[in-house]
């Protein structure tokens, strides 16, 4: 059902009810008052003539006409319609052989001290009052009053009229809802707008309260775009991820399907190899795993502007733990890989995970791009408040003109991706990005005697002096 | 006990190169493959106890959390996650180190020696290095040939390098702890030092090695 039905029937109905009910009372309260009425009046008469009459001759009293009993037959209508009168004496019996037994309920009213006497009947078709005179002797003491009831309640005369009036309030009400109706549309039509895509604003002018639903309706629709933006960005980064992860994992594992093809080959051939022949193949797998840890931790960096982590963390451990894990490439390349910690341990507060593998790209290039017989060391100095660790080689080196450009804070893009822009590749681009978010500077310089230093120093001292 | 070794990893093909490593190091590993039976086992029966996390079973966490209530038996996280979550959680319920799959053998090797060695906070008087003998109360330092006639600066030298047994020692945190430098504090009188020193070892010389980029360290030769 339509609203602006809606809205009238219930109205309709509603005043059809209150109508009834008042008509209800309204007559009740009519029928009592001209009751009360008539009783006056027929005490009036008969004090004023009518008694006299009476007992004069209580056989025939009140005879056929009404008027010589005084009390005028009422010509209109009246709530208790065209009368009869009977008198009687004061044990309720009559002289006039016409009058009817005297009726026990009422009989009983007066016997209970009361003056007048009513019949209580539902349909109130038929009706009688019993009036006991002031004098209470002679043949009439009392009068008895029958009368036709008044219309009943659901009658055409309450009824009828209540059906026009409702008819009425309906008509209004279908009138006065149109603005409603018209309101809810509107914001109706600007809510569908939504189909045609989330960036339509929901507009409702007014500032009544279908307005401040649209406004609320706006709102969660700004809200909703927001999300859903982020998720079709997150998406899209998922999409770039699982993209750039495919071309940058099978890129390595080519190079070393190739390195163990040439292996078996060679040893189909006859060839006799040496352990030697092993490397290339073991550090293409490491590069591998290192790898796919770098793109997750580039994912990470990508996805959010903060870390996600801020753990207390032993540095000196997880220096160690990130030589540990060179060690065996750096062995099998004869390229001496050394630590040197504090005695203390060294807390830092960060994430554990970027850190780590931040150190890591910077101790696996240094592997990776010396040379047999080629140093490296690792030096972890300092303490809680200020440190610095230092990754220093022996190998080719960075030209002075190239460093700033490998520690670009952006990886997105496409040189950074590939497989060793200056040699590096996308490792330095994560060291750089996760050092700045920590607050830690970094720093790249010759090696005296030539090679490459990378430095990390906390607190960030850059800029500071100047 | 002395080098029995837990190894908890569903990974059939994993958990036998782990196996083949630690038994070739010289370790007896036992190895479990998953959480439900790992419950069972009382942790003090091991040196150490290798961890992966997702086990079938009872969750690595899980396993770690009830050994640590009742044993300090050290233990190594074995973890193919990549997430700082699971991580430092690990090392917050007390696990002692964790290697992140995928790793060398010697790489856990390294990591198992790290975790064994942790702690040698106990300070004694006598340290053994190689053939190096260093009397810390009496300030005397012999080898095999016979006791060492070494000035005040090459005695603390030796003994700090002799303290961090097998560890490089940069040349600055040698010059800070021994020598004054208002007076010979210098990198190069260090170098000298060092040189008279190593004429004084004899044999034991080449225990004292140079360190490329960092400084010195006494090997452990033993």
């Amino acid at each position: 059902m339509k609203l602006r039905t809606r809205l009238a029937v219930t109205l309709g109905l509603a005043t059809v009810s209150v109508l009834v009910l008042l008509g209800w009372a309204q007559s009740r309260f009519q029928a009592r008052v001209r009751v009360d009425a008539l009783v006056e009046a027929a005490v009036h008469r008969m004090e004023s003539g009518g008694r006299e009459r009476c007992e004069a001759d209580p056989q025939g009293w009140p005879g056929d006409h009404p008027r010589r009993s005084g009390l005028r037959k009422h010509t209109r209508r009246h709530p208790l319609g065209e009368r009869q009168v009977f008198a009687y004496d004061s044990s309720l019996e009559s002289l006039n052989p016409k009058s009817p037994p005297f009726p026990k309920e009422l009989a009983q009213q007066l016997e209970a001290g009361n003056r007048v006497a009513r019949t209580r009947s539902f349909d109130r078709r038929r009706a009688e009052i019993a009036i006991r005179m002031p004098w209470n002797e002679g043949p009439c003491a009392v009068v008895l009053l029958r009368a036709k009831g008044p219309p009943p309640l659901f009658s055409g005369a309450v009824l009828i009229p209540a059906f026009w009036i409702s008819i009425m309030v309906i008509i209004i009400a279908l009138l006065a809802a149109g603005p409603i109706v018209r309101r809810v549309r509107q914001l109706t039509e600007a809510v569908g707008k939504i189909d045609r895509g989330l960036d339509q604003p929901i507009h409702v002018d007014g500032s009544d309260e279908i307005a401040d639903l649209g406004r609320a309706f706006e709102q969660s629709r700004k809200t909703i775009q927001t999300q859903l933006e982020s998720l079709r960005e997150r998406e899209a980064a998922l999409r770039n991820y699982i993209a750039n992860t495919t071309h940058d994992v099978m890129l390595p594992l080519s190079v070393l399907q190739g390195h163990l093809v040439s292996l078996q080959q060679r040893l189909e051939a006859g060839d006799t190899l040496d352990a030697k022949a092993m490397v290339p193949s073991i550090e293409e797998s490491q590069y591998l795993g290192s790898l796919l840890h770098n793109l997750n931790a580039a994912a990470r960096l990508e996805a959010g502007a903060g870390l996600g982590h801020r753990d207390p963390i032993d540095l000196s451990r997880l220096v160690e733990r990130v030589v540990d894990r060179h060690r065996p490439i750096a062995k099998r390349k004869q390229v001496a890989l050394e630590l040197a910690l504090p005695e203390d341990p060294i807390q830092f507060e960060g994430d554990l995970t970027l850190l780590e593998q931040a150190f890591s790209n910077v101790v696996q290039n240094a592997v990776r791009y010396n040379h047999a017989g080629g140093h490296i060391a690792v030096i972890l100095d300092g303490d809680d408040e200020a440190w610095s660790l230092r990754i220093v080689d022996d190998g080719p080196g960075i030209a002075e003109s190239d460093r700033a450009r490998v520690l670009a804070p952006s990886f997105r893009g496409g040189d950074a991706r590939t497989r060793h822009p200056h040699g590096m590749g996308l490792g330095l681009h994560i060291a750089s990005d996760v050092a700045k978010r920590h607050g830690i500077a970094l720093a790249l310089s010759e090696t005296e005697g030539g090679g490459l230093t990378v430095s990390f120093a906390h607190p960030d001292q850059t800029g500071r002096d100047t | 006990m002395p080098n029995r070794i837990l190894l908890v990893e569903d990974d059939v093909a994993l958990g036998q190169q782990v196996v083949e490593t630690l038994s070739q190091a010289g370790f007896d590993p036992h190895w479990l493959r998953d959480g439900d039976s790992a419950r069972e086992v009382d942790p003090d029966g091991y040196r150490l106890i290798i961890l992966d996390l997702m086990l079938p079973g009872t969750y690595g966490m899980d396993l770690l959390k009830r050994y640590r209530l009742k044993s300090e038996v050290p233990v190594l996280i074995l973890s193919a996650r990549d997430d700082t979550s699971d991580k430092i959680r690990g090392l917050k319920l007390g696990a002692d180190d964790y290697v992140t799959k995928p790793f060398f053998p010697e790489e856990l090797l390294a990591r198992i020696q790290a975790c064994l060695r942790r702690p040698n906070l106990v300070e004694t008087r006598n340290l053994a290095v190689g053939a190096i003998q260093i009397d810390l109360e009496r300030r005397e330092a012999r080898t095999p040939t016979g006791a060492l006639s070494l000035t005040p600066v090459e005695f603390e030298i030796l003994a700090l390098l002799a303290r961090r047994k097998g560890a490089a020692v940069t040349r600055d945190a040698i010059v800070d702890a021994v020598l004054d430098p208002a007076n010979e504090g210098s990198r190069r009188t260090l170098d000298v030092h060092i040189s008279r020193l190593r004429s004084k070892l004899g044999d034991a010389a080449a225990q004292l090695e140079t360190v490329w980029g960092i400084g010195y360290r006494l090997a452990d030769t033993s």
